[in-house]
């Protein structure tokens, strides 16, 4: 997939009413009819879009299966109470059910024959006595590609077109790089809190409770980038805010997806510049209509 | 138009007159009408299938009685059991835990979901279509609790000029350009697949103390373990929907799939899982034949 290729002939070459009586043929030909030279590869499973699968298409790769990895991970009673510092146990809790979850999703992946896990729905909920993380996506390889090994695949959140875009400009996704980490905000004193009882003034003590749970938390999705010999972190999703259940903690979650530079050097897209002349309401074609 | 003296039992008479009156009635909006056009897909007319089911969590066709109290071994499919670390406790300490498949209720989902399918399915037959297209399907609650309304709908369209597919009409979720890019890309929808998948969590002691944080009398529970019994139901119940779904693919693939996991918690760790498997089966019919790498743009607006 190197070298530039004449760009597509978008749409207009397309038949489409040949194209739709040829598969009303194979229909009528019944269950039987697959065969011949269309039966190419096993079946598949996917909740990739036609668009997606396209855009995969076009850089050489193609979607094998549906698969997804949990983890619930419990988190000790008590450890949300009041206190200091991180709450440790909360932060190891969460990477361990990422890890976990992460671990599930990979053998999935392999065992299906994929090479990688493209469009990955990412939900972590964060309770106060476990959380849980779930990965679901659609497993891909490059056409007809063997089986590889679960270590050697990569999980990505990235969508089947953005995906492609990664890869035809020379890089390769890694995996999901994901960070969390959980703070108390400590106490005031007694004094403090009277004396600021009647003022519209920072607190200072959950300013700086937010600002330790980032550094740790972009801190952790980095360690794993880079251990992932990633070159950076791409799409990264942030969030931060206090524990419904606990609101003198406030925790902060990153993940993304890493990347490294897979080719010799960055290709360069050059996309073209267009200005879109459509009315604001949808094109409707009416010679349709009367069948040209 | 077809003679709606041979119609299906199950349609009603006046649905019959009406769909043969003549003038087309379709759930498509203009864009995805004109693409229709486009793909010389002649919309017939708007079908639909209804099917009302008694649903009750624990109703006929359960082995275990109305607690959801587990007999081990005692069901079919996925079934999985978790023993107690502690010895005798007490009465009511849990001496073992079990994750199993309610089949119960995956057959009455296939049997209401179904029965919508094969009604639309038969209407759409009727009226001569050869295919339904932009079905869209949902189940609701129906007068109060324990009554479960199934509901399938699509336009169905006739393709210009082509012969009727063997074995019925084909059904897809898509429409318009979806539907057009799907044909061009070398498949030919062949029907919509759905499957539900049930699996119930009856917690074992360990489970239950680490979901609920109790429990910390009964040997020290090591901090930030896994909870096992959990998470293996929650991968089992995505696993069977899969398997489901599969079952009924032959050797045709399932695209555009939407998984959708729901969780009912009954407390103690106790909880009943749900996960909904769809998607549009679809054949190959002609050898992928890819796309030159699509051209970036830029918009300038």
């Amino acid at each position: 997939m190197s070298g530039p290729r004449p760009l597509a002939d978008t749409g207009a070459a397309v038949d489409l009413k040949a194209e739709m009586l040829a598969a009303a043929e194979a229909l009528a030909g019944g269950p039987a009819s697959g065969g011949g030279a269309a039966r190419r590869g096993a079946a598949m499973t996917s909740d990739l879009s036609i668009d997606e699968e396209f855009a995969l298409h076009s850089v050489g790769w193609e979607p094998v299966e549906l698969v997804c990895g949990i983890s619930l991970v419990s988190v000790p009673p008590g450890v949300w109470t009041w206190g200091q510092g991180e709450i440790v146990q909360a932060s190891d809790a969460h990477a361990r059910a990422f890890a976990g979850a992460g671990q599930r999703i990979h053998r999935e992946c392999a065992k299906a024959g994929g090479h990688g896990v493209v469009g990955v729905h990412v939900e972590a909920v964060v309770q106060r006595n476990h959380v849980d993380v779930t990965l679901l996506g659609t497993a891909v390889r490059p056409v007809g590609a063997k089986k590889t090994a679960a270590d050697a695949v990569f999980v990505s959140d990235l969508s089947g077109r953005d995906f492609s875009l990664l890869m035809a400009s020379g890089w390769a996704p890694l995996g999901l790089a994901v960070g969390a980490s959980f703070v108390y905000a400590p106490r005031r004193s007694a004094g403090t809190a009277l004396k600021q009882s009647s003022q519209n003034i920072e607190l200072t003590n959950f300013t700086e409770a937010m600002y330790a749970a980032r550094e740790s938390a972009m801190e952790r999705m980095q360690e794993q980038a880079i251990a992932l010999r990633g070159t950076g972190v791409v799409e990264v999703k942030v969030a931060e805010g206090p524990m419904t259940f606990a609101h003198h903690a406030v925790g902060f979650t990153a993940y993304g997806t890493v990347v490294r530079l897979s080719a010799d050097a960055h290709r360069r897209l050059d996309p073209m510049v267009i200005v879109p002349l459509d009315d604001s309401t949808v094109a409707f074609d009416a010679t349709s209509l009367r069948g040209e | 138009m077809t003679d709606v003296s041979d119609a299906a039992p199950d349609l009603p008479e006046a649905a019959g007159r009406r769909f043969a009156e003549g003038a087309f009635t379709s759930g498509l909006t203009v864009p995805d009408f004109a693409a229709c056009l486009q793909m010389g897909l002649e919309p017939v007319g708007f079908v639909q299938g209804f099917c009302v089911m008694q649903w009750q969590w624990y109703g006929m066709g359960s082995p275990f009685g109305p607690m959801g109290m587990p007999a081990r071994g005692a069901t079919t499919g996925y079934a999985e059991s978790w023993q107690c670390p502690h010895g005798y406790v007490s009465a009511e300490h849990r001496s073992w835990g079990q994750n199993y498949e309610q089949s119960w209720v995956e057959e009455a989902w296939a049997t209401g979901f179904t029965s919508a399918y094969q009604r639309m399915v038969e209407e759409a037959d009727t009226v001569g279509a050869h295919g339904v297209v932009g079905v869209v399907d949902a189940t609701a609650p129906l007068a109060g609790q324990g009554v479960l309304e199934f509901r399938v709908q699509g336009t169905a369209v006739r393709v210009a000029d082509g012969p009727a597919p063997a074995g019925g009409p084909w059904t897809t979720y898509l429409a318009g350009q979806r539907l057009a890019k799907l044909i061009e890309a070398g498949y030919a929808p062949v029907s919509i697949a759905a499957a539900v998948a049930s699996v119930r969590v009856w917690a074992s002691c360990i489970t239950a103390y680490l979901t609920e944080g109790t429990g910390q009398g009964w040997g020290r529970q090591p901090a930030g373990v896994e909870i096992e019994q959990a998470a293996s139901a929650h991968m089992a119940v995505r696993r069977i929907a899969r398997e489901h779904v599969r079952a009924q693919l032959g050797d045709d693939s399932l695209h555009g799939a939407s998984l959708s996991a729901s969780e009912r918690e009954m407390g103690e760790g106790d909880a009943e899982l749900q996960c909904v498997l769809r998607g549009n089966r679809v054949r190959r019919v002609k050898d992928f034949d890819p796309l030159a790498p699509p051209r970036p743009t830029v918009r300038l607006s």
